[in-house]
C-alpha cells in the first residue's frame, strides 16, 4: 500500500510543478525555468528544516517567497524577449541554478555528522518526516491538501477577471495591450505566481525524497514541467492533473511491466498525443463534451 | 601566472575554438529551422547524435574506410531530418507552437531511448581521423583530429552559404523565412521548402554529430541534452536567423568553454556560459548580428 501512497505523493508534487508552468503558459510564455524555482524551493526549505530546525510549514512559506522573488527578478530581463529567445533564456537560468547548487556547499556540524548541501554530492539527511513521526499516509494527505489548495486558488483565478486578463495576453498580446492591459506586469505576475507554486512544490519534494542533488533539477525536469500543462490542455487546471496522472501513473509506473520498451513508448506516446490532440488531452472541446454529458438532464429541463 | 600556464591556457582555448565548429553547425541548424517554420525543433541535437550512431551502424555492415563514416552520417542525418518533419510537424496545425514544441521534446526522448535501447546504454567508440597527427606551431600543438573537424565544419558552412545565397532553393528558403504568404503567392510551395529545410539541416546535423563523435572519440546518448542547450545558446548569442552570427558564436562559445574550464574547473564551466548568455539577453537581446526588424 505504501507504494501506491508514494506514487500518489509523486503525482501530487509533479502536479504542483505542472501548475507552476501552467500559470506562465496561460500568458503564452514558454518557461523552462520552473525546474530552477523548484530547486531553489527544495534547497531553501531543506536548509531551513535541517540546519535552522524550523517546522515544515513556515519553511515552505519562506521557500515559496524566495522562489517567487527569484521568479519576479528573473522575469524582468527574461520577459523582454519572447518565443525561442525566452525558451533559451529560461533554459539558461534553470541550468545556471542547477550549476550553482552543483558548486554550493554550506554545512554545519551536528553531532558526529555534517549536515547541509555539499556540492555535487547533494543534500542528504532531510529527515523531517521520519523524525516527526509522519507516516506515508500523513505525508500523502498533507501533499494533497496543498495541491487541492493551489488548484482551488488557480480555479478561482481562472474564472475571475485576472484569469481573463492572463488569457487575453496569451491569445493576442497586441489586442490585449490595446485594451489597456499592462502586458509586462501581467507576465511578471504570472511568472511570480508560478515561482511561488514551484517553490512550495520543491520544498515538499526535498522532504519526501530526503536527499536532493543537482542532477534532479536539470532540463529534463523543466521539460516535464511544461509537458504537463501542454499535454493536458490549457483550458483548465484539471488538464494538468490529468496529464500528470497520465505521465507519472500510466507512462512511468503503469507500463513498468514492459521493461526496456517502456522508455521507448514514453517519447513515442507523447509525440502521438500531440499529433492526435494538438491542443491538449482536455481541451475546450473536450470540456464542453464533458459538461454536456454531466449536465445534459439539467439543460433539457431548462429547455 | 607564469609563461607555461599562459601557453597551456592559449592551447586549451585553441582546442575549444576548433571544437566550437560543432556548436556553430548546430546553431546554424536551429537558426535555419526557426527561420523557415518559426518553430523550435528541440529534437535537432538528438537527431544529429542519432545520425552519427546510424553511420556507425551502416559502417559495421559494410567494409569502408573511416572517412565514409562522415558521408554516412550526413545521409542518415538527411533521412532523420525528413522523418522528424513528418512525425513532429506535418500533422500539427501551424498556429499552435506549443504542440510542436512538445512533440519535438517527445521525439528527443524517443531518439535518446532508441539509442540507449539499441546499444544497451554503452558508449560506442567513434573513429577519429588523423588523431595521430600533431602539428607543432611554436610552443603550441594543434591536434590533427580537431583540425580535421574544424576544416570539415568550415567546408560545410561554405557549402551551406553557397546553397542559400546562390541557388533557387536558397532563394525560396530565404523568401519563405521572410514572408511566407508573399512567397506562396509567388508560387513557392511552403511545404516543399519546409521539408527541404529539414532534410538540409538534418544533413548538417548529421555531420555535426559525426564531428562531435570524432572529436570526443566516442558517442553517448548523454551528449544530446548538453548539445541541445549549447546549440540554442549559440543561436541566441549569434542572433536569431543569422548564419554568420551562429558561426562566430559557435567558435566563441567553444573557446570560452575551454577558457573557463582551464581557469575555474569543469564543474563551473557551463555556469559562466549561461551568465554570458544572460549578459547578451540584457545588453544585446538581438545577438551579435540582430535581424532587421519590421518584416511583418
Amino acid at each position: 500500500m505504501d507504494f501506491y501512497f508514494g506514487l500518489i505523493q509523486i503525482i501530487g508534487v509533479h502536479t504542483l510543478l505542472g501548475l507552476s508552468a501552467y500559470c506562465v503558459l496561460l500568458t503564452g510564455q514558454v518557461s523552462l525555468a520552473q525546474a530552477g524555482f523548484f530547486a531553489i524551493g527544495a534547497y531553501v526549505a531543506g536548509m531551513l528544516t535541517v540546519i535552522a530546525q524550523w517546522p515544515l510549514v513556515p519553511a515552505l512559506g519562506v521557500s515559496a517567497l524566495v522562489a517567487g522573488a527569484t521568479a519576479c527578478a528573473v522575469g524582468f530581463p527574461a520577459l523582454r524577449v519572447k518565443g525561442l529567445m525566452l525558451v533559451v533564456a529560461t533554459v539558461a537560468f534553470g541550468e545556471a541554478v542547477r550549476l550553482f547548487f552543483f558548486n554550493f556547499t554550506y554545512q554545519v556540524q551536528a553531532g558526529n555528522i555534517r549536515l547541509g548541501p555539499h556540492g555535487g554530492e547533494g543534500f542528504r539527511q532531510i529527515r523531517y518526516f521520519p523524525e516527526n513521526g509522519w507516516t506515508t499516509l500523513d505525508v500523502m494527505l498533507f501533499i494533497w491538501a496543498v495541491v487541492a489548495l493551489v488548484m482551488a486558488g488557480l480555479w478561482w483565478l481562472n474564472r475571475s477577471r485576472a484569469g481573463a486578463v492572463l488569457r487575453a495576453v496569451g491569445e493576442d498580446e497586441l489586442a490585449a495591450q490595446s485594451t489597456g492591459i499592462n502586458i509586462t506586469a501581467v507576465k511578471i505576475s504570472a511568472m511570480t505566481v508560478g515561482g511561488v507554486i514551484a517553490g512550495i512544490g520543491g520544498g515538499i519534494f526535498a522532504h519526501y525524497t530526503t536527499h536532493i542533488e543537482h542532477v534532479q533539477f536539470g532540463v529534463v525536469l523543466a521539460t516535464f514541467a511544461i509537458a504537463y500543462p501542454i499535454l493536458g490542455g490549457l483550458s483548465n487546471v484539471f488538464g494538468t492533473l490529468l496529464a500528470v496522472i497520465f505521465i507519472q501513473g500510466f507512462l512511468i509506473e503503469g507500463l513498468r511491466f514492459m521493461g526496456d520498451w517502456r522508455n521507448l513508448l514514453f517519447g513515442g506516446l507523447i509525440v502521438l498525443a500531440m499529433n492526435v490532440r494538438p491542443r491538449g488531452l482536455l481541451d475546450a472541446g473536450a470540456m464542453l463534451a464533458l459538461k454536456r454529458l454531466f449536465f445534459s438532464r439539467k439543460e433539457r429541463s431548462d429547455a | 601566472m607564469d609563461l607555461l600556464d599562459l601557453i597551456d591556457a592559449v592551447q586549451s582555448v585553441a582546442d575549444g575554438v576548433l571544437f566550437g565548429a560543432t556548436y556553430a553547425l548546430l546553431g546554424i541548424g536551429f537558426t535555419l529551422i526557426f527561420g523557415v517554420m518559426h518553430k523550435l525543433n528541440l529534437s535537432y541535437a538528438a537527431a544529429s547524435i542519432g545520425a552519427a550512431y546510424a553511420s556507425l551502424l551502416i559502417l559495421a555492415g559494410i567494409e569502408a574506410p573511416a572517412i565514409f563514416v562522415f558521408l554516412m552520417a550526413a545521409v542518415a542525418g538527411g533521412v532523420i531530418g525528413g522523418l522528424v518533419y513528418l512525425i513532429a510537424f506535418k500533422f500539427i496545425p501551424l498556429a499552435n507552437p506549443l504542440a510542436t514544441l512538445m512533440s519535438t521534446v517527445g521525439l528527443l526522448l524517443l531518439i535518446d531511448e532508441i539509442i540507449v535501447h539499441s546499444t544497451a546504454g554503452v558508449p560506442l567508440n567513434y573513429p577519429a581521423l588523423f588523431s595521430d597527427v600533431i602539428i607543432p606551431m611554436g610552443p603550441f600543438n594543434l591536434r590533427g583530429d580537431l583540425i580535421f573537424v574544424f576544416a570539415l565544419g568550415c567546408v560545410c558552412m561554405v557549402v551551406l552559404l553557397l546553397l542559400l545565397y546562390r541557388t533557387k532553393l536558397g532563394l525560396a528558403t530565404r523568401a519563405v523565412s521572410q514572408q511566407p504568404i508573399a512567397s506562396e503567392l509567388c508560387g513557392i510551395s511552403i511545404t516543399h521548402v519546409n521539408v527541404l529545410t529539414f532534410v538540409l539541416t538534418g544533413v548538417v546535423g548529421g555531420i555535426a554529430g559525426a564531428m562531435t563523435g570524432a572529436a570526443i572519440g566516442m558517442l553517448s546518448p548523454l551528449l544530446s541534452l548538453p548539445l541541445t542547450v549549447k546549440g540554442l545558446i549559440v543561436t541566441v548569442i549569434g542572433g536569431l536567423g543569422s548564419i554568420p552570427g551562429a558561426i562566430i558564436a559557435g567558435l566563441v562559445v567553444g573557446g570560452l568553454e575551454n577558457f573557463f574550464q582551464f581557469f575555474r574547473g569543469v564543474s563551473e564551466r557551463d555556469l559562466y556560459i549561461m551568465l554570458l548568455l544572460f549578459a547578451f539577453l540584457i545588453f544585446r537581446p538581438g545577438g551579435i548580428f540582430p535581424t532587421t526588424a519590421g518584416r511583418d
